[in-house]
């Protein structure tokens, strides 16, 4: 590993200013990020009346408005009683986890066959794989529609994580396959010599890819949980993700605010521990194939 | 331990119709013998190698451990330890799991691993080590853990594919000591991989040389050192390299001489005898460095030259002097005073050549 020692020159203006900026930068940056997540939490939390209850512009005073309101947790209570929510929640959890697994188990086995394997047309077949992902997703989603109503997947749970690997998997393979070209088939080979079967000396190696495997499932949830032209194409009717349903709360006589912002947390919670829970994995994984020893 | 007969292997990378990699091999190694296969990249060494291991299909031909042929069998049923180029160790495992790994395989019961990889890497001088993991070792601390894992048990063959390549020079000559007193103690069959000759020749019992997939010259190192085979042999194997240079055989009274662009080098009565009988016109005479003289005293027979280059070996010169476009080098003493462009003469050695057909590159004497 390279030395984390860097040499610094800190006499220059130019970095001086970066010091200054930086702070400054990154105060913005992290307003800019959290506002509208602060903004959305309260709102779900306020009756109608509190939630379009501003200042007048200029009124700077009037901020505190913002803050004078009963939290209740009314918006959360009607989703989860009157609008299914906890159904809806179950999907999305079941369908993003579903194709993650689907995605990350074939991606593994076809990134390391391709990883290994030399072939002929190999090339084309990896551009192949890739190019599916090429296509803006709408291109697609109308015959995709037309194969799966055909096949009566539409608004069925397994439909929607069969939708869903169709974009998880060509990007597993092709980022899982630079993981397994990272670790030195002399490994393998040794581990064959010592006594494995070859299935056992695949096996060996599984430990080194492992954080790397585990990032991009991680990953894979994310690309299905935050996906809504799938969700509500494919899995519209009996297989409704979280942001499907929410979408559906626009009504056109009127728009509930609070139960939108609701849905928007409940949609955004559950992701939020698990990006910090691989957070350090996330990054050491997608960088595993970067540096070469 | 036993005995490794390889029969007409022939290796093939894509096609058939494509070079082999190997062409027509045929070696026997004799129970409890060191070989080492030596040859510059690319000649083949690898590849069969890789077939003994079972890590590369055979394209052709067999090969046997003691009788019993092996060729469709996996590298886990052919009793084998090999120590890879690179190390290949486990970068997740401790050196104490590295090593003990072939025994927890064989399903040996723990106690007795403990026993073993103790007694292994007491032998390397790792045992101090046993908790590290590879990534917190030295070059010549890997080598050493990767050694233990192949004799922490007693396989039938031992294969080296370069296993010190990547060592420091003063590190390479103790493990090459070491590794060989290694194989005598444990007396297991051993092949050995390498590019560099000082490695062959000094721990090999046999040399087999290889150059582009053919097998040039099997023998001892002596003899391969001595008597190569042919003018290809005779310049790879030798450091500095032996001089050829192209003559013509003359007839001259009863004997015959040697006429190197209107010079005559006159050989001795044995060498006469062998090339008079021999139905060659035009041959390749080789000369070690240590057979040829450079200086400026000019006798009978000794060439005209022009020093072309001089090299300090440490306690001898290497003196590389131009005869018309041939180059002929000799070792001399540290107290040569020739500089570059001085003029010099060569003499070579009566007894101590090597003769090969121009033709064919073969050895006639």
């Amino acid at each position: 590993m390279a030395s984390r020692e860097i040499i610094r020159y800190d006499n220059s203006p130019l970095l001086r200013l970066a010091k200054i900026l930086t702070p400054i930068f990154l105060a913005v940056y992290l307003v800019w990020t959290l506002l509208p997540l602060f903004i959305m939490v309260m709102a779900s939390m306020k009756d109608l009346l509190d939630a379009f209850d501003t200042p007048d512009a200029g009124d700077w005073g009037g901020v505190a408005m913002f803050f004078d309101f009963t939290p209740t947790l009314k918006h959360y209570y009607v989703l989860f009683a009157e609008n299914n929510f906890g159904v809806y929640l179950f999907n999305s959890l079941v369908a993003s986890l579903g194709s993650a697994l689907v995605a990350v188990t074939l991606g593994s086995m076809a990134a390391y066959s391709l990883a290994r394997m030399e072939f002929r047309g190999k090339k084309d077949l990896l551009f192949w794989i890739i190019s599916t992902r090429m296509a803006p997703m709408v291109a697609v989603t109308v015959p995709l529609y037309a194969i799966f109503r055909s096949l009566d997947l539409v608004g069925t749970l397994p439909g929607l994580i069969l939708a869903f690997t169709t974009f998880n998997l060509p990007f597993a393979i092709w980022i899982l396959k630079g993981f397994f070209e990272n670790v030195p088939y002399a490994i393998e080979e040794a581990a064959q010599v010592d006594g494995c079967t070859r299935f056992q000396a695949f096996l060996t190696i599984v430990p080194l890819v492992a954080p790397g495997v585990g990032a991009f499932l991680v990953l894979c949830i994310l690309f299905a949980w935050n996906d809504f032209l799938f969700a509500t194409i494919i899995g519209s009717g009996g297989a409704k993700t979280l942001p499907a349903a929410t979408k559906e709360l626009v009504q056109p006589q009127n728009i509930d605010w609070g139960k939108i912002m609701a849905a928007g947390v409940i949609t955004t919670a559950p992701m939020i521990p698990l990006g910090l829970l691989v957070r350090k994995y996330l990054v050491a994984g997608l960088t595993m194939g970067a540096v070469r020893e | 331990m036993v005995d490794v007969k390889i029969e007409n292997v022939y290796k093939y990378y894509g096609s058939i119709d494509g070079v082999a990699a190997v062409h027509d091999l045929n070696m026997d190694i004799k129970n409890g013998e060191f070989v080492a296969i030596l040859g510059p990249s690319g000649c083949g060494k690898s590849s069969t190698m890789r077939m003994i291991s079972g890590l590369e299909h055979i394209s052709a031909g067999t090969i046997s451990f003691g009788g019993n042929i092996v060729n469709n069998l996996a590298p886990k049923d052919r009793d084998i330890a090999m120590v890879f180029e690179n190390y290949a160790l486990y970068p997740h495992k401790t050196v104490f799991d590295n090593v003990a790994n072939p025994l927890k395989l064989a399903k040996v019961s723990s106690p007795e691993i403990t026993e073993r990889v103790k007694r292994a890497t007491q032998l390397l001088e790792i045992d101090h080590l046993l908790d590290r993991r590879p990534q917190e070792l030295s070059g010549g601390q890997k080598q050493r853990v990767a050694i233990g894992r192949a004799i922490v048990r007693q396989p039938q063959v031992f294969l080296f594919d370069e296993p010190i390549a990547h060592l420091d020079a003063k590190l390479r000559a103790r493990m090459r000591s070491e590794l060989k007193r290694l194989q005598v103690d444990l007396g297991v069959t051993s092949l050995y991989v390498t590019h560099d000759q000082l490695e062959a020749l000094s721990m090999a019992d046999r040399v087999a040389v290889m150059h582009e997939g053919i097998l040039q010259q099997y023998d001892t190192p002596q003899a391969i050192y001595e008597k190569p085979a042919n003018a290809w042999v005779a310049t790879f194997v030798g450091e500095p390299q032996m001089s050829l240079i192209e003559c013509v055989i003359r007839q001259k009274g009863s004997g015959v001489v040697l006429d190197f662009e209107g010079h005559e080098i006159a050989v001795g009565a044995k060498v006469g005898k062998v090339l008079a009988a021999s139905k060659e016109r035009e041959v390749l005479a080789g000369f070690r460095p240590n057979h040829v003289a450079i200086n400026t005293r000019k006798t009978a027979g000794s060439i005209p030259g022009i020093i072309y280059a001089r090299q300090l070996l440490g306690g001898e010169i290497l003196a590389e002097a131009q005869v018309n476009n041939t180059m002929i080098r000799a070792r001399v003493n540290t107290d040569f005073s020739l500089q570059l462009g001085d003029k010099c003469s060569v003499s070579l050695s009566k007894e101590d050549l090597n003769v090969f057909s121009a033709d064919t590159g073969v050895a006639i004497y």
